[in-house]
């Protein structure tokens, strides 16, 4: 309707001839006269619905509301100053312009009108609502069409990565969004600690003991005995300081490469707050002044007999001096007590484990036998002991060179813990009350 | 682009002789996302003085500065040819970029490009008496495994499965270009491994993968993953383009994400494939062409392959702008669009 108007404005000698416009719908054309240049959109709505009914009691107001504008068209068109532009001398280019002018005129009422009788069809079901005033169609915009929309916006909903993004949220709801650079997740650990903190309490009723030889603040490094054909040691201790600890420090502890070969073992210790045992990594965290416990049995602390319950394993090639030496990292021996009779291993089936990616087949009373269930640890009574820490600043980074100090290190730290161990299973009056 | 290009040398040595004359840089596989973006920035920065563009298909970013020279470098005489042209522009500085974004089924032409193409250019840098060489290479070369540390340095070997030749052309080009800085000693060679490059515009193997509606997965594993925004990838070339700081560097963006919560951030799902049968089923797939990458691709979806940035901070001094996490979202709004189909774009 504006692109009408407009048109008309800049052609004032269009004006001359009747608009067919009239002739295609009753509405407007002739009660407003030829449509007034000024007009905006809403104004001439106005006007149009009078003109649609009027039986109602519009008539009146109808001419005060449509004569201003009028009168500011008269006024306005001269002042667009087009018209020196538009009006050309030349009879041949009028004649074109109008010929033109009409055959657009046409070309937009037969289109109304098509969509005219395109509208009749529609609300002829609904005639007893005369009153709704209908706009003259050339002023509505384009009429969407309703089912297609409907689709549409089904598909829409349906297709879009909306649900799948939400799904996406959803699978996030137990799990940060950002995790630290060795994969920690403290939404996830939260969600599964109460398992733990059931082991800690109930189950095991881990006892602590010494704790308080843990530095309050900066690097240091933990060293323990492993135990258990699961390794549940690592949270215990996690869980021992973090709750006796005066500062209650975070413990990362480091885990043997062999978990990571298998699924879900890796990923999951990885979220709980284990980092893969390697030099690098070890590093790493304390050169960010973590607390680090580490198992220097490794795997074979793991893989211990029943038998050879308490006996420390060769300590790896001292790999956890070295590391101490070169951070200037004070070391503290740990004793675990009661977590080698949990899952007591009678013996190991190690051949075709390989070809499953398996170091070894554990054989308990219990696990072969009644499956997945045999791998449940038995309630043992736990105690921690925490050890004088051992100074290993003094020696000095060059010192790692150093293979025999490395050694004899390695063996005071080890003979500790041992005499720990020995102390606290002499000590104890049974294994499952201490 | 960060402040950082802008920032004064750390070497005043350095300095000097730059201002002395702007340098041509020459630039290999420049039409690809890499190069034309690269050729883009140094169009605009003053202390490069003209910009030799050398492709098969014309650079749509060449401007005022850029000459473009149709080269292929899989052709037995292009080491001759590229040697002309790096004499008769008086070439500085080469970045060579002409290696593949992501894994194709044309493997023998990829070796051509990739591994002999690298050779045809280092023998016509040091013929050309280049002062400055500049690869592209990728911390996927160190290979995903579970005895990986967290974070690997450049220190540490190149592990990927050489069977597979997308890794194998381009450890094969990394080694000619440590050739090339033993043989020309005044030479500078600096390699870039970049981190899974990933934005809103670059195209590859990460795009690809995670455009997909159900993303394939190995059941049970969730190795930690790092991006680098495509952004903070053309910084450091126009970074390491500027500064002459021999070595090998690790380009990653901070911080990592598991790649679980890469794939739910990124609105799709996964479907856990039990390892043992997942090299089967992508073999099959890659064959049948129906997945983006060959089976050796899969160890990165198990294990763990992280480089360290440490390096290329102090010593490049590229600090990147995105995070891996930024970096995903990034991606990730403009693959909304692209799923919508109100994004189009044909892949650089």
């Amino acid at each position: 309707m504006k692109r009408k108007g407009k048109k008309k404005a800049r052609s004032p000698a269009a004006r001359s001839v009747p608009p067919p416009s009239s002739a295609g719908h009753p509405a407007a054309a002739p009660v407003d006269g030829p449509p007034s240049d000024e007009q905006d959109a809403s104004e001439r709505l106005v006007a149009a619905e009078g003109a649609d009914v009027p039986q109602r009691a519009r008539p009146r107001k109808r001419p005060a509301r449509v004569a201003p504008p009028t009168a500011d068209a008269v006024v306005t068109v001269p002042t667009l100053e087009v018209s020196a532009v538009e009006r050309p001398s030349d009879p041949h280019v009028v004649a074109r312009i109008r010929e033109l002018e009409e055959r657009l005129d046409r070309m937009i009422d037969e289109h109304a009108r098509d969509r005219e009788s395109s509208d009749q069809v529609a609300p002829a079901p609904t005639p007893s609502r005369p009153e709704i005033p209908r706009p003259p169609s050339s002023t509505r915009p384009p009429p969407v069409p309703e089912p297609e929309g409907v689709f549409d916006t089904a598909r829409e909903l349906l297709s879009t990565d909306f649900y799948l993004r939400k799904w996406g949220r959803l699978g996030l709801r137990n799990r940060s969004e950002e995790v630290d650079e060795f994969g920690y997740d403290p939404v996830y650990e939260l969600k599964v600690l109460p398992l733990f903190d059931f082991l800690y309490e109930k189950y095991f009723r881990v006892e602590v003991h010494g704790v308080e030889n843990v530095p309050r603040d900066g690097r240091c490094l933990l060293v323990a005995n492993h135990s258990g054909t699961l390794p549940l040691d690592g949270m215990m201790l996690r869980l021992a300081v973090r709750r006796e600890h005066p500062s209650h420090r975070e413990v990362r502890w480091l885990a043997e490469d062999v978990i990571y070969h298998f699924p879900f073992l890796g990923s999951f210790t990885n979220r709980m707050g284990a980092v893969r045992a390697c030099q690098e990594n070890a590093e790493r965290l304390l050169d960010h002044e973590a607390l680090v416990a580490v198992f220097p049995e490794g795997l074979k602390g793991i893989g211990k007999l029943f038998r050879d319950r308490y006996r420390l394993q060769r300590f790896g090639r001292g790999g956890f001096v070295k590391l101490g030496l070169r951070t200037s990292t004070p070391v503290v021996p740990v004793a675990i007590v009661g977590g080698e009779e949990t899952n007591p291993m009678l013996t190991r089936v190690e051949y075709l484990t390989r070809a499953l990616g398996i170091p070894y087949l554990p054989v308990t009373p219990t696990f072969p036998l009644l499956g997945p269930v045999g791998l449940l640890p038995a309630p043992t009574k736990w105690k921690i002991f925490f050890g004088e820490p051992i100074d290993l600043a003094s020696y000095g980074p060059e010192s790692v060179e150093d293979e025999i100090l490395v050694g004899r290190i390695t063996e005071q730290v080890r003979g500790d813990i041992q005499q720990r161990l020995d102390q606290a299973v002499r000590d104890r009056r049974s294994i499952w009350f201490g | 682009m960060g402040d950082y290009l802008r920032a004064p040398m750390s070497r005043p040595r350095t300095l000097a002789r730059m201002e002395a004359k702007p340098r041509v840089v020459a630039i290999t596989g420049s039409a690809g996302f890499l190069g034309s973006n690269l050729v883009g920035s140094l169009e605009e920065d003053d202390r490069v003085g003209r910009v030799v563009a050398i492709d098969t298909v014309p650079t749509p970013t060449a401007g005022r500065k850029t000459r473009a020279y149709d080269v292929d470098l899989t052709q037995p005489t292009a080491d001759a040819r590229v040697a002309e042209i790096f004499a008769a522009e008086h070439v500085d500085t080469v970045a060579h970029l002409a290696f593949l974004a992501a894994p194709t089924h044309a493997a023998a032409w990829a070796h051509e490009l990739e591994s002999v193409g690298t050779m045809h250019v280092t023998v016509a840098a040091r013929q050309a008496q280049v002062r400055k060489l500049l690869l592209w290479s990728h911390t996927w070369l160190y290979g995903a495994h579970p005895s990986n540390p967290n974070f690997l340095t450049e220190k540490h070997p190149l592990r990927a499965s050489s069977r597979e030749p997308f890794f194998a052309d381009k450890i094969q080009a990394e080694e000619q270009a440590r050739k090339l800085a033993q043989r020309a000693p005044g030479s500078v060679v600096t390699i870039l491994r970049t981190a899974p490059i990933l934005g809103p515009t670059v195209q590859n193997t990460v795009s690809h993968y995670l455009a997909r509606r159900i993303v394939p997965t190995m059941m049970g594993f969730d190795p930690l993953v790092q991006l680098l925004h495509e952004v903070d990838a053309i910084a450091a070339f126009h970074l390491a383009v500027l500064r002459d700081v021999p070595g090998t560097f690790n380009i990653v963006g901070d911080g990592v994400l598991p790649l679980s919560t890469v794939i739910k951030l990124a609105g799709r799902i996964a479907l856990p494939i039990p390892h043992p049968f997942a090299q089967t089923v992508a073999a099959i797939g890659w064959v049948a062409q129906l997945v983006e990458a060959p089976p050796a691709f899969l160890k990165y979806l198990r294990f763990l392959c992280v480089a360290d940035g440490l390096k290329a901070r102090e010593e490049l001094g590229f600090i990147p702008t995105y995070t891996t996490r930024e970096a995903l979202l990034d991606f990730v709004s403009a693959q909304r669009l692209r799923d919508l189909k109100l994004l189009t774009e044909s892949a650089a």
